[in-house]
């Protein structure tokens, strides 16, 4: 799993790039690279996920973005997904993450 | 008749051959992306629970999948040196926050029960135990 952080945010939008394969085994190392980008900007409103290479997602990889979420909101900070490819968008529809988080398609 | 089988020590490290073995072995029997994918999930999902909670990641503990294609049915073993656990006794939905852990608990079983047509769990002479879902492919 590789995890960038694009040059084109700014100090309150940050936009990331996940590649790979989120499972039990990867899923805490995004999680603890989200929590250090939250801790050194201050100023973050937003942070976009762009999972186009996201080949695949489990529950472990679900439960981490629901984590994710549930700690960075109470910051003023906003996590959206875009560019879900269908299979991982399929596992977020079936656990009902597409109603708490946006999400768009491929 | 397809049957296949993949023995794997209890670790998470295992996990993405183990979604490789079933990916691999799917596509022989369908080739909707979606449906291979859910299947996949729903295997590693129970090939997970069984590592992390069975086994608690002893490496050292042996794991045996096996997959078989019968009639327009998927059959899926999951034979576990770990007493069983009871997949039909856990809530029907998620909980997006557990109590306990301050953490979200429940997605993989939700997700078995959702993705598997029937399971069935058997334990085994010594405590060892075996689970056996089988998965429609017909539409």
């Amino acid at each position: 799993m590789q995890i960038e952080v694009l040059p084109n945010g700014d100090s309150q939008h940050l936009h990331v790039t996940l590649k790979g394969e989120l499972d039990a085994l990867t899923a805490p190392k995004l999680y603890e690279r989200l929590s250090q980008l939250v801790q050194s900007t201050p100023n973050l409103t937003q942070i976009t996920l762009h999972c186009k290479e996201l080949t695949y997602l489990s529950s472990a990889g679900a439960g981490i973005l629901l984590m994710c979420m549930d700690n960075f909101s109470p910051k003023g900070i906003t996590l959206s997904l875009v560019e879900v490819q269908p299979e991982v968008y399929n596992i977020l529809d079936l656990l009902g993450l597409t109603k708490l988080l946006p999400v768009n398609h491929a | 008749m397809l049957k296949t089988s993949l023995q794997f020590g209890a670790t998470t490290e295992n996990l993405p051959i183990i979604r490789h073995f079933v990916q691999t072995h799917i596509q022989k029997v369908t080739t909707d992306p979606i449906k291979i994918n859910q299947i996949t999930v729903a295997v590693e999902e129970l090939c997970a629970n069984s590592i992390l909670h069975g086994n608690k990641e002893n490496p050292e503990k042996e794991l045996r999948l096996e997959l078989r294609y019968q009639g327009r049915d998927l059959h899926i073993y999951l034979y576990d040196p770990a007493p069983p656990y009871d997949l039909h006794s856990y809530p029907q939905e998620p909980k997006l926050l557990r109590a306990d852990t301050l953490r979200p608990g429940g997605f993989g079983i939700y997700l078995i029960r959702r993705l598997i047509d029937r399971i069935d769990i058997r334990q085994r002479k010594g405590g060892s135990s075996v689970y056996h879902l089988v998965k429609h492919l017909t539409p």
